[in-house]
Order: C-alpha cells, then structure tokens, then sequence
C-alpha cells in the first residue's frame, strides 16, 4: 500500500528521483492491457479510457459480436470507437499480425470554427440536406424495371387470328370499364 | 491450452498470491497441475452471515479460450444458499455466465463468490428449496446454513460429528414444518 503511494507521487513529481524498481514495476502496470495483463502491443484506447492491445480487444469483440461492450466497465465499445495510441519509439510493428485487421486508423476531426456558433448546423455547407417527394416512383421503377422491351414480340400483323382476338379483348375491357364507372356513378 | 490463457493464468495467479485478501486469509488459489488448466479456490466465509467461519474450497477449470470465456467455477464444499446447488455445487452467477467480461480475473472471481455468500438471490435461484426455505422461513435456513458451514467448511471434525447430530433435529424441525 505504501509502495503504491510512493510509486504516485513520484509519478506526480515528475520523476524527479531516479525510480527504484518497485516504482518500475508500479508504472508499467499502467500501460498493462486490460485482457492480456502484459504491456499493450499495438495499443488502443477505448472512449471509456481502458487500454488494450488491439489483438486482444479484437478478440473479445469477435467472441461476443451481440453484445460490444469494455471488458473493464462494460461501456458500449466498438472497432471505430477505439483510438490507437502512437508512441515515437514504434514506428515498425515488431510483431506483423497478418490474420487480424490492422489497427483502427486514428480520426482527425477538423479543428473547430471559431467563427460559427453552431459549426455544422448551417444549412448551407452541405451539413444537412432534405427531400420531399410524391410521385410515381414505385410505378415508373416497375415500368422502366419490367418493361425494357427487350425479347419482347411485337404486335400481331393486322390480318391474323390473334389481331382479332386482342380487338376483341380490348373493346371487351373497355365495356368492363365503361359499365363499372357508370356503377359507380349509381351506387 | 492456448498461449494466451496460460500466460494470463500465471499473471493472475501472482496478483492473488499478492494480493490483501490473501495476507488477510480472505481467499486463496491453488494450483492443482502444472498446466495451470484446473485450480483450486478456497474462499472465507463472510463476517456476518450464516457462512462464518467456514473454509470453502472451489473447482476452477480454465478452458482454451480464457479470458474471451468465462473460468468453469463450482463449489466442491457443500453449501446451502439459494444460488448453490446443495448437490453438485454448482453456481448460478451472472458474471460466470453472460455478464463475464474480459478484465476479470481469478482474484474478482473469488471476491464476487465472496460477495454472493453475503448476498442471496433467492429470486434467480440455483437450488430451488433452498431458496424456497430463504424466502418462506429465513430462520430455519440460517440454522441449515449455519449447520452446512460447520459441518461441511469448518475444520474440526468433533464440530462436525456434534453438529451432524444437531443438522437430524433441523432436519425434522424443518420436515415437520413442511408437512
């Protein structure tokens, strides 16, 4: 208990004395990966602030894809909601795991406009953007799906059976028609 | 067993070795092998409960995918608590089951068994008399409990005789009160 309050403050100091190794052992436990126990590799950091390596977090989102959450606090937690952290020193992946994804790519927000109130909320710079319409999408789909009119036959040469006989059905429509808006006209 | 489970086993046996609890002989871990695949819990009753005074020895198995995976954990002292199967000693802990998460370790494992001796719940029970005798006559199930620690988890076996002989009359104090 005393050791980890000593290791504290000598980290709160700013390691202004040369640390013993009990103080060593205390400040690498803080870069300790929450699953594996061991020093992150390819370090990620999750919003909710628990550090994993990113194969041991990938891991445990792949043995649970339903229910995503920090192994720590239970936070919701996700592939794009995790940072990696960058050191200078590690440059050159030590350990190329080619059968995982890479590491999630760090997002780079624009710095934030001092001019607006509302960053964003302008209607004008393509933030946000509205469609109304009433039409006859559906039924033009189907026609332009449907009828391409391609292997289709043409219509019957005039003199045939078939010409008189689709004569024939088209007057005999045009009466079903014609008696059902008259009923309608009725009832 | 993989790499991964191994290594983590190891690391997490040291921190309970270390640990308060352990120079406070609240909870202690075993190795049972030497291919850390199958350990041996013991948990102290808590102070204040029915559970008191008794040693409670668990089976700890780590399968291939630990820590994705929860420990196989079951009591191998006999117990009576309404989430504790009186017979085979297994336990019903959400944190053995669905809520297992990855950051917990052997030492969380014991100090939330800890914790369930403290805290019953007779409504998401593992044993169903005993938690109907939990819920319908508190009394006598603290005698059970009380009796089950000394004879089962206690370390004296006079204790154990004496209190077996005492265990028949609630027995029939508790049959009786059943029928």
């Amino acid at each position: 208990m005393s050791a980890a309050a000593s290791s504290s403050q000598g980290g709160a100091e700013g390691g202004t004395h040369p640390p013993g190794e009990e103080d060593q052992g205390e400040s690498s436990a803080y870069y300790e990966c929450n699953i594996c126990l061991d020093t992150a590799k390819d370090p990620v950091v999750s919003m909710c602030g628990h550090l994993f390596c990113w194969p041991c977090l990938h891991q445990w989102l792949e043995t649970r894809p339903n229910r995503q959450m920090c192994p720590v606090c239970k936070a919701g937690i996700g592939k794009d909601k995790v940072v990696p952290i960058y050191g200078r020193g590690c440059t050159k992946s030590q350990d190329p795991r080619e059968k995982l994804p890479p590491r999630p790519a760090g997002q780079r927000p624009e710095p934030e406009n001092a001019g607006g109130v509302f960053p964003g909320f302008g209607f004008g710079d393509g933030g946000f953007h509205m469609s109304f319409g009433i039409g006859a999408f559906p039924f033009g789909m189907f026609a332009s799906t449907f009828n391409l009119n391609d292997g289709r036959p043409g219509p019957p040469p005039p003199a045939s059976p078939q010409h008189a006989e689709e004569q024939f059905l088209s007057k005999f429509f045009i009466w079903v028609a014609v008696l059902f808006i008259f009923w309608l006209l009725i009832a | 067993m993989a790499n991964i489970a191994e290594a983590r086993i190891k690391r997490e046996f040291k921190e309970v070795v270390k640990s308060e609890e352990v120079a406070k002989c609240h909870i202690k871990v075993e190795l049972v092998n030497d291919t850390f695949t199958e350990l041996r819990g013991e948990i102290a009753g808590p102070p204040d409960t029915p559970y008191e005074g008794g040693n409670f020895i668990l089976e700890i198995k780590i399968p291939d995918t630990y820590p994705f995976n929860p420990p196989k954990v079951k009591f191998v002292t006999k117990i009576w608590h309404p989430n504790i199967s009186s017979v085979t000693g297994a336990i019903c802990l959400d944190i053995l089951k669905d809520q297992w998460a990855a950051a917990m370790t052997l030492r969380t494992v014991l100090l939330s068994l800890q914790a369930l001796l403290a805290a019953a719940e007779p409504d998401d029970p593992q044993d169903a008399v005993v938690a109907k005798q939990y819920k319908e006559n508190p009394k006598i199930f603290q005698d059970t409990a009380k009796h089950w620690t000394h004879i089962f988890a206690g370390d004296s076996k006079v204790a154990m005789i004496t209190h077996m002989l005492e265990l028949k009359q609630i027995k029939k104090i508790a049959i009786s009160h059943h029928s």
